[in-house]
């Protein structure tokens, strides 16, 4: 399978962009973390290595104190990792198309069997299968490829909520049971939450474990706290460490659910724009909350600040 | 007067018997041949490597159940079970096309239950206020005639996708 490389010849002005905003994130390292609040952003663990998109692709390896520019093939909208495929970087670009970089972001190959043109809104690696890549195509759906991207088959159309089609704007492979031979995948929509199963059979609603048996009991339904309706969902996270623990980012602040997803609670005030989790820990994260990348150890009850706009 | 009972009368005596022990023995084989053959070619033999609900398949209920599948089911999920054209685009109602049955599709994923809820009761049986253009069969078909439609798309999978899903409804606990 052909693919476009970057890394092995890197022309003049790619290289000198890529010293000048190594240089700029070392000296200012404050600077790169700015996002503006609701531009699009996105967050990654490799490992302990932390990867923020944010007009442009900066890489921290000490938990967000200094940052390294890293070069890419174009404008990144979203980002994501594996814990079993560790330096396996997959971002979705404002250009179109999916590129992929082994070695942590450093450099990137995109194939020539590619997605259609359209900006690729959200990316995510299934968590049982690092080679399983999904991407969201604003305005058409959700595309899968089984082998890290090399070739894509359409999975699903866009979700129908509230009357209309929904673009997909986060995704997550969450590692929980569907009951179907698989897991689910979650997906964070302009108006809310939705989940389909990876057998693709239906968008449909978080809901309980036991729901079902509730519906068919005749008996009252286990008590729910979506997150806030008609609002976007930015950003999505699931803990490969223990996938019922899943993080949002709304304008509304932080959100955090210890259950998959039925019930939440706000962890942050601040407008967050993008979250992810580290891969060995669930209490770990790291949020862009009113533009400034902000770290917590204890699963959001805590912040600490590692940059300012 | 006795009858005399000469070597002419002894040898027809024992031809009688062999005659009616060679009948004896030629109808005891019919009829162990009679039962070997009831026990190897049944009327109605069961599908092997395939169940439903747990339950062995019959060939009839596979036979009966295309023909059910045929009147009820093809007009949308196609005679060869290939679905709807572009099934996973969604129709301008709003609504998704009819799936196909065949190992292109996902029905193989879900469990005998889950297939049998969804076919009696809707897609709404199992996902609440889920729009379909899926009817409930419930009031349509019997729940032997609905269980013979699903054995019979069962029986058209591949070995691997049987084998998945015969896991996947081994390990429906009905939650």
């Amino acid at each position: 399978m052909k693919s476009i490389e970057i890394g092995c010849r890197p022309n003049r002005r790619k290289v000198l962009a890529a010293v000048l905003g190594s240089g700029l994130a070392t000296v200012l390292p404050r600077l790169v973390q700015a996002a503006v609040d609701g531009d699009p952003a996105a967050l990654a663990f490799d490992g302990d290595t932390i990867l923020l998109a944010d007009r442009g692709l900066f890489v921290s390896d000490d938990a967000g104190q200094t940052w390294t520019a890293a070069e890419t093939l174009g404008n990144v909208l979203s980002l994501a990792t594996h814990r079993d495929r560790p330096g396996r970087v997959v971002a979705g670009l404002a250009e179109g198309g999916v590129s992929i970089s082994e070695d942590g972001g450093a450099s990137w190959r995109i194939f020539e069997a590619r997605l259609p043109d359209g900006e690729i809104t959200a990316v995510a690696i299934a968590s049982r299968n690092p080679e399983m890549i999904y991407a969201s195509l604003r305005g058409d759906g959700l595309w899968k490829s089984e082998d890290a991207g090399a070739t894509w088959s359409l999975a699903m159309d866009r979700p129908w909520l509230d009357d209309a089609e929904r673009e997909l704007l986060s995704l997550a492979s969450v590692e929980l049971e569907t009951g179907m031979g698989g897991i689910w995948i979650y997906a964070g929509t302009e108006v809310g939450l939705t989940r389909v199963p990876d057998c693709f059979c239906r968008w449909q609603d978080v809901q309980p474990g036991n729901a079902m048996d509730a519906l068919v009991a005749g008996e009252a339904p286990p008590s729910e706290a979506p997150l806030p309706g008609g609002e976007p969902i930015l950003s999505l996270a699931s803990a490969p460490s223990a996938p019922e623990v899943m993080y949002a980012a709304l304008r509304s602040g932080l959100w955090a659910s210890q259950d998959g997803g039925v019930i939440w609670q706000k962890r942050a005030s601040k407008a967050a724009t993008a979250v992810a989790v580290h891969p060995r820990d669930e209490t770990y994260i790291a949020a862009l909350l009113g533009g400034i990348l902000k770290i917590s150890r204890d699963g959001g009850a805590t912040w600490i600040e590692t940059g300012e706009r | 007067m006795p009858m005399n009972k000469g070597p002419k009368d002894r040898s027809a005596k024992c031809t009688v018997r062999r005659s009616v022990h060679l009948a004896a023995l030629v109808s005891a084989l019919a009829t162990t041949g009679v039962v070997v053959l009831a026990q190897s070619e049944p009327v109605d033999p069961r599908v092997e490597g395939l169940t439903f609900l747990g339950e062995p398949v019959l060939a009839s209920q596979v036979m009966a159940g295309q023909q059910l599948y045929a009147d009820n089911c093809a007009s949308c999920h196609g005679a060869s079970l290939e679905g709807q054209p572009d099934w996973r685009r969604r129709l301008d109602t709003g609504r998704m096309p009819a799936p196909p049955h065949d190992d292109s599709g996902h029905t193989w994923h879900h469990s005998d239950r889950m297939l049998f809820q969804i076919t009696k009761g809707g897609v709404g049986a199992v996902v609440p206020g889920y729009e379909s253009d899926m009817p409930a069969f419930g009031e349509d078909l019997t729940d032997a005639e609905i269980a013979a439609i699903l054995v019979y798309i069962k029986s058209t999978w591949p070995e691997r996708q049987r084998e998945f899903q015969a896991e996947v409804s081994a390990n429906d606990t009905g939650g």
